[in-house]
């Protein structure tokens, strides 16, 4: 994966007012941190990062005061309706250093067996470890010979060289299963006083006046 | 049967007010296309059983439905004609406190088209303004 330069400058206000503030004028709040290192505060334009985030790549030379740093976007921060950009984490990393990061999972082709069953997908991103100049943008999982009731297991995906997943080798990324039909989730069957829930507690209530006469 | 809880601590609870936006359940999570209400609010558990049954007709058995939501808070009405006072009413209904952003139904093993058809039936049935989601897409 390329390493792509990220423009920053550096950011003074700390708190939820001067972030809004730099929002406000089109920039990202975000921070470096790593290295045993102190952590430093930056700003950074939201086209230059919204262009770096759409061509999935994770590690970013960092145009920084002190000199440029590489840094692995660590995590980004959304708004509640996951639309908004509010913050970046970047964590310095050395290109020959070995981190551990998430990558996604892309299906490739169709499986046979969905036409008849139901695909079920369990895990979508998988945990790996390897160089971090090394990240692979994504891990594909070829499904064009999955049948009903075969599954793809972790240890069955073909992994770049150098790159290790640290999931459960035994753990399903993909399978093909019989539709069911499924219970209504949490339904109180009608036979079982349906109409109002069992109140916690209320049976010792009612046997307390009881005792009381039979003193 | 819509959905309500098994068992409680008490029949009635306070109304309360819904504030703020999600931060919790506001993200994909099971499936690959979700449902995400962008307006805060009672979703009674009738409106999540209407939303649960348009969606498995349009999906026709393929894929899986996930439902993100659960009636937790009682609600409760005083029947017409009464005098106030008197106590309060009789639980009515049951419903689910969603705050804007909160992931209301999820869709996975179905395509594209069929997900955004079968959730934009659901969205009609939602007593609030909601908007499809993928699992991928953020920040767009």
């Amino acid at each position: 994966m390329d390493i792509v330069k990220l423009p920053t400058q550096p950011r003074t206000g700390k708190g939820s007012r001067p972030a809004a503030r730099l929002r406000k004028e089109g920039l990202i709040p975000a921070v470096v941190y790593g290295h045993k290192q102190a952590p430093v505060s930056i700003a950074l334009k939201y086209d230059d990062l919204s262009q770096i985030l759409r061509h999935h790549h994770r590690l970013v030379e960092l145009g920084l005061p002190g000199g440029g740093e590489t840094a692995l976007i660590k995590e980004v921060q959304h708004d509640h309706l996951g639309k908004a950009i509010l913050h970046v984490d970047f964590e310095r990393v050395d290109k020959d250093e070995k981190i551990v990061i998430e990558v996604e999972l892309k299906l490739k082709g169709t499986a046979p067996g969905s036409s008849s069953g139901v695909l079920d997908q369990p895990l979508h991103s998988l945990k790996v470890e390897c160089l971090a100049a090394q990240v692979p943008e994504s891990i594909n999982v070829n499904i064009s010979s999955l049948l009903l009731g075969q599954a793809i297991h972790v240890k069955e995906l073909v992994l770049p060289p150098g790159v290790v997943a640290l999931n459960d080798p035994d753990a399903i990324v993909i399978q093909v299963k019989t539709p069911t039909l499924e219970a209504e989730p949490g339904a109180v069957p009608a036979g079982e006083g349906g109409a109002e829930p069992e109140i916690v507690g209320r049976r010792v209530k009612a046997e307390e006046p009881a005792a009381a006469e039979k003193k | 049967m819509p959905l309500m809880p098994k068992r409680v601590k008490f029949r009635k609870s306070q109304r309360g007010r819904v504030k703020g936006n999600a931060t919790r359940g506001n993200t994909v999570a099971f499936g690959d296309f979700g449902l995400q209400t962008l307006e805060g609010g009672w979703l009674s558990a009738e409106s999540i059983e209407a939303g649960r049954i348009t969606a498995a007709h349009s999906i026709r058995g393929e894929g899986r439905l996930y439902i993100r939501v659960f009636p937790h808070k009682s609600v409760t009405s005083i029947p017409l004609e009464t005098r106030m006072g008197k106590g309060k009413g009789e639980p009515e209904f049951w419903a689910a406190v969603v705050k804007p952003g909160t992931i209301l139904f999820e869709l996975a093993g179905v395509p594209e088209a069929t997900a955004k058809t079968a959730l934009a039936k659901v969205a009609y049935k939602m007593p609030f303004k909601c908007r499809l989601v993928t699992r991928t897409a953020k920040g767009t």
